[in-house]
């Protein structure tokens, strides 16, 4: 049995829906926030996830940052090591959709050289009339990135779980490669 | 005298705390006198372990492999509990990539009775501990 434990930093532009996505998925879909509150800084959230058909446990240490660029060097020190990715945007904001390759870089620029297991999600998709961003398009677009992808409506709570099963496992995986490298150095 | 190295198991050292777990690689692999066996981290840095000696030992050298490490910190502490410890050493390691890191620290003379290791960050997700070896021995009590 082991227990891993995996920085996730999450980004994207303001109000695609990061906080709810990160705070449905800690409180097991217990609550929705209809109201917006723009996240300022960081806030971390912590979640156990099962790996199925092992003993092993992943403990995502969630940090949800703000869309709103009011960086400074402290919140930036907060990205520091980072192990996995979570980048989120608006099915229904093509603006949003076209960011994802601003937020990704700044992401990877915190472990260069480093493999870093990533989604990309899709969010608000009960907005059905809304929607203008294709999912063939997205996913496309995060393959070519070496991401996951994967569409959500923390609204309808539907799928929340996803992305951060995702990444758990990817860790979880990344981690039996990397022992087993390991086993075999003089 | 003949001078024995008091940093494994069979001396009645101990791993005390180690902030990763994972059965298939435990902390004890560090003072096991074996270097293919290691104890690994399973995440986010910092990480860290404290080896107990049981008692004082004098020494002037510290050698520890591992893999992957790159800014590691030694402190030690002279107190009968794991409290009050004083930093030995922080180094930023080299990347060597396929072998183990051997890396020597000398103290001129130094006193301890536990050891404690901040890893503080590593080249990559994981890193490995392999052996923690010291040229000392046993302070008469
Ligand atoms: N229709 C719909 N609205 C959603 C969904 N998810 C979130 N929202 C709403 O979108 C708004 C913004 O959500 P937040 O989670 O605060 O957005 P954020 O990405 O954290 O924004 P910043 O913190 O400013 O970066 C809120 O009013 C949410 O209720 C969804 O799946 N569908
Ligand atoms: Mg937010």
């Amino acid at each position: 049995m082991a227990k891993l434990a995996a920085k996730c930093l999450m980004a994207g532009d303001p109000a695609v829906g990061k906080s709810a996505l990160a705070q449905m998925f800690c409180n097991d879909g217990s609550h929705f926030q209809k109201n917006y509150t723009l996240t300022t800084g960081v806030e971390m959230l912590v979640k156990n996830v099962a790996i199925p058909e092992t003993n092993s446990i992943v403990e995502l240490f969630i940090f949800d940052s703000a869309g709103k660029e009011l960086f400074s060097e402290v919140l930036e020190k907060l990205w520091e090591h980072p192990n996995v990715l979570c980048v989120v945007y608006d099915v229904t904001s093509e603006q949003s959709f076209n960011n994802c390759a601003k937020w990704l870089e700044k992401l990877r620029a915190q472990a260069l050289g480093i493999n870093l297991p990533g989604v990309l999600v899709g969010n608000k998709t009960d907005l059905i009339g809304r929607r203008v961003v294709e999912q063939k398009q997205a996913q496309e677009w995060a393959q070519n990135h070496g991401l996951e992808y994967c569409e959500t409506s923390v609204k309808e709570m539907e799928n929340f779980e996803a992305p951060f099963h995702i990444l758990a496992n990817s860790f979880h995986r990344l981690y039996q490669e990397k022992r087993g490298e390991t086993a075999k150095q003089k | 005298m003949k001078l024995r190295d008091p940093c494994l198991s069979s001396e009645g050292a101990e791993v005390i705390l180690a902030t990763s777990s994972d059965e298939k690689y435990p902390p004890e692999n560090i003072i096991d006198g074996n270097s293919e066996t290691f104890w690994t981290t399973t995440g986010m840095f910092p990480q860290e372990f404290i080896i107990s000696f049981h008692k004082c030992i004098r020494f002037s050298k510290l050698t520890i492999l591992c893999y992957l490490v790159q800014t590691i910190r030694i402190e030690k502490s002279l107190s009968m509990d794991p409290v009050d410890f004083e930093k030995c050493v922080e180094k930023d390691l080299h990347y060597s990539e396929g072998e183990l890191q051997t890396e020597e620290f000398s103290f001129p003379d130094c006193q301890a009775t536990y050891l404690r290791f901040i890893i503080k960050s590593g080249f990559d997700h994981f890193v490995s501990v392999h052996r923690v070896m010291v040229d000392g021995m046993a302070e008469d009590m």
